[in-house]
């Protein structure tokens, strides 16, 4: 095969065994890759009502045909499992190296199962693989870990691991690779730890076989042209302040999430944003595999209380651990998210729910005895002090590490957890934002902005702009972007640069650079709507295996404040979420009864029968 | 007329001082692509437009006060 590799490596912890066996040339073609190879097998081969943290649920790591080419930004992998926060699918999306080296090993896919007895370590090296005691590790820190199983292995060896987060079940644990690069929702790294698996190290034996290499560079260079003429004189934003510049988007609409969702707009949003950010701590852009855009980035705090290195902010951090909890201490902010990767950590879970711990806190719902401490907004070094209790499982933390809805049922307040399906927002608040309440609700792992992005076309002019305030007109929109979300994630790619350059720019977003790419890598020879397709294969057998879990229509909400409580202030003010508008005329175009489940006939349509 | 701007990123570098907020003397009856002139942002850079935290297009009409945010693009979040 070319563009995929073929192989499927399978490791069975229980019995230590590692095995191979071959890529089905119609799942590959039906499925893309990497999302699409997750939701594929999880539905095969793992029970939708089995314990997350049973030896029965399995992790599938999964490439894209584009991932470890030439293709601009083909960095990308996906870790697909029974997600232990939620009950639902998660299918979690990182960058960097690791996937790239994957796919040079010779493998689209491993497929972990069962539970190792002891802690090990995965070594691929090309075409071998083998278990590894990783007993001496237990307890380290993902950058200590990676640089030991670099030692171990090989010195160019990339890496995907847990932290202690991830060892003690933390139900919002991140899987880190490449040091600071995360895996990061629905507590992938949790499942890994209840699997007594540290880590992955990789070694690639080759180059990613094309199908037509002529074609494929021809594709490859003239979508990098077109990226260099747009940014010539002009330098990516993304890549001269990284994400954390959305801010300025998010904040002037009235959407950035604060202290809770309780408002729209931080007073002291310029402290946290990305160009304070290049201001204060930047040291470098950090590109992931093949990437022109290099939003990544290399952070140092010189000096004072929080002083240390790493990588970070992210925008999502920024809204998480800063305006959502009130922090306008950058250097506070960056240091907690710094502790979040070393200890293997999702940033949005975490900031989301110390937040509802301070909500409950301000409200006089929990009293500093509990918590160890008080927890009024803005409370810096509180926050850093909470991530490194949460990690541990350390007295308050140890309420903390089951996440905001677990934590808000406790004190008697399951609404105060701002999440969808048990999973925390990202910094987008869908009341002056109407299509991401829509994306928000219909997300199958939850709510996650990276299922289907409205901030795009809603806030952000990308490919260009719709009123964010209007609901009518979203769901036909949601639903196209979430069928696109998945074929960027299919097929390797990430989608900062994919929204732009590989697809065509308007709002029905045709994947025609995606589709090029695609076929000069694999030789199948799509068409833009056979890959559209595929997307809407993969949306909704994922809607299939949510339903499976236990899930229906009734989950497909959002808490309260957001579709009852007026938005106090800001450009958003007196708005309040209209889920129930969209959700209707969403399920009907999708092809789904009013109930949310695809109808038989849609089924049929995309060979899910 | 005067109106208050904030040009962020790469749009800062039209702001009339080195910082890019400011205040801008239009006439009355200004639109957005007035504005836009009036800074010389050429019709190359993209540039997104909020009038008092909507989205406003290059006709819409600026009313002394209005507060005016610009920047460029983005690609994510």
């Amino acid at each position: 095969m070319h563009g995929w590799c073929g192989t499927i490596l399978r490791v069975d912890l229980t019995r230590g065994r590692v095995t191979t066996e071959k890529l089905d040339p119609r799942v590959a073609r039906a499925y893309i890759g990497a999302r699409g190879f997750g939701i594929y097998y999880l539905r095969k081969e793992v029970d939708p009502r089995c314990d997350p943290f049973g030896p029965e649920n399995k992790i599938i790591m999964a490439a894209g045909p584009l991932t470890g080419t030439a293709a601009p930004t083909g960095a990308r992998y996906v870790v697909t499992t029974k997600s232990p926060l939620t009950g639902a699918i998660t299918c979690s999306n990182s960058g960097g190296n690791f996937p790239a080296e994957l796919k040079k090993s010779g493998h689209d896919a491993i497929i972990i199962e069962g539970r190792s007895e002891k802690p090990v370590y995965l070594w691929v090296n090309g075409g071998r693989a083998e278990l590894r005691p990783a007993e001496h590790l237990w307890g380290r820190s993902t950058h200590q870990t990676e640089e030991a199983l670099r030692r171990e292995t090989d010195e160019k060896a990339k890496t995907a691991v847990i932290g202690p987060a991830g060892e003690n079940r933390v139900l919002f644990a991140a899987i880190m690779n490449d040091r600071d690069r995360a895996a990061g929702r629905a507590g992938v790294g949790a499942v890994m730890g209840a699997k007594n698996l540290k880590g992955v190290a990789v070694r690639g034996a080759g180059e990613v076989a094309l199908a037509d290499p002529a074609a494929f560079k021809a594709a490859n260079t003239r979508y990098r042209e077109a990226f260099k003429a747009k940014t010539k004189d002009n330098p990516p934003p993304l890549r001269t302040h990284g994400t954390a510049i959305t801010v300025v988007g998010t904040q002037a609409h009235g959407v950035f999430p604060t202290r809770n969702f309780q408002q729209g707009t931080f007073e002291g949003w310029e402290a946290i944003y990305g160009e304070t950010l290049t201001r204060r701590f930047l040291v470098r852009a950090k590109p992931c595999f093949s990437c022109p855009i290099a939003c990544g980035r290399v952070t140092r705090i010189p000096e004072g209380p929080f002083a240390g290195e790493g990588e970070g902010p992210e925008y999502e951090t920024v809204y998480a651990l800063g305006s959502n909890c009130g922090v306008d201490d950058l250097a506070a902010l960056t240091k907690a998210n710094y502790e979040c990767n070393e200890l293997g950590l999702d940033t949005i879970s975490m900031g989301s729910t110390v937040a509802c711990a301070m909500e409950l806190y301000e409200k006089g719902l929990l009293t500093a005895s509990e918590a160890g401490m008080p927890l009024r907004w803005g409370d810096g070094a509180a926050l850093v002090r909470l991530v490194g209790m949460t990690a541990r499982r350390e007295g308050f933390g140890d309420i903390l590490a089951e996440g905001s809805l677990r934590l808000a049922a406790r004190f008697g307040r399951p609404e105060l957890a701002m999440v969808a399906k048990g999973l925390d927002f990202a910094g987008y608040d869908p009341r002056g934002e109407q299509g991401m309440g829509l994306a928000y609700a219909t997300s199958p792992i939850g709510g996650s902005h990276m299922r289907g992005d409205p901030a795009y076309f809603e806030l952000l002019g990308v490919p260009t702009s719709v009123d964010p305030h209007t609901w009518s007109d979203k769901p036909p929109l949601v639903a196209k972007w979430q069928d696109l979300f998945c074929v960027i994630d299919a097929a390797g790619l990430c989608v900062f640069f994919s929204v732009r350059y590989l697809v065509e720019q308007n709002l029905m977003v045709k994947p025609v650079g995606i589709t090029e790419l695609l076929n000069g890598a694999t030789g199948a020879g799509y068409t833009p709507e056979e890959i559209e397709r595929a997307g809407e294969r993969i949306f909704n057998a994922e809607r299939l295996y949510l339903l499976a879990a236990g899930f229906s229509r009734r989950d497909d909400c959002l808490p309260p404040r957001i579709t009852a409580e007026p938005m106090p202030s800001g450009p958003a003010q007196g708005l309040v979420c209209r889920l129930e508008e969209m959700l209707a005329p969403y399920y009907a175009l999708r092809g789904w009864s009013p109930e949310g489940v695809p109808s038989e006939a849609k089924l049929r349509e995309l060979g899910l029968l | 007329m005067k109106v208050q701007v904030r040009a962020f990123a790469n749009l800062r570098g039209f702001a009339p001082s080195g910082d890019g907020e400011f205040e801008l003397t239009l006439a009355e009856g200004a639109t957005v692509a007035d504005l836009i002139a009036a800074l010389r942002i050429p019709a190359a850079v993209e540039a997104v437009v909020l009038v008092n935290g909507r989205r406003a297009d290059r006709p819409t009409a600026l009313a002394a006060g209005d507060a005016v945010t610009l920047f460029p693009p983005m690609e994510g979040g």
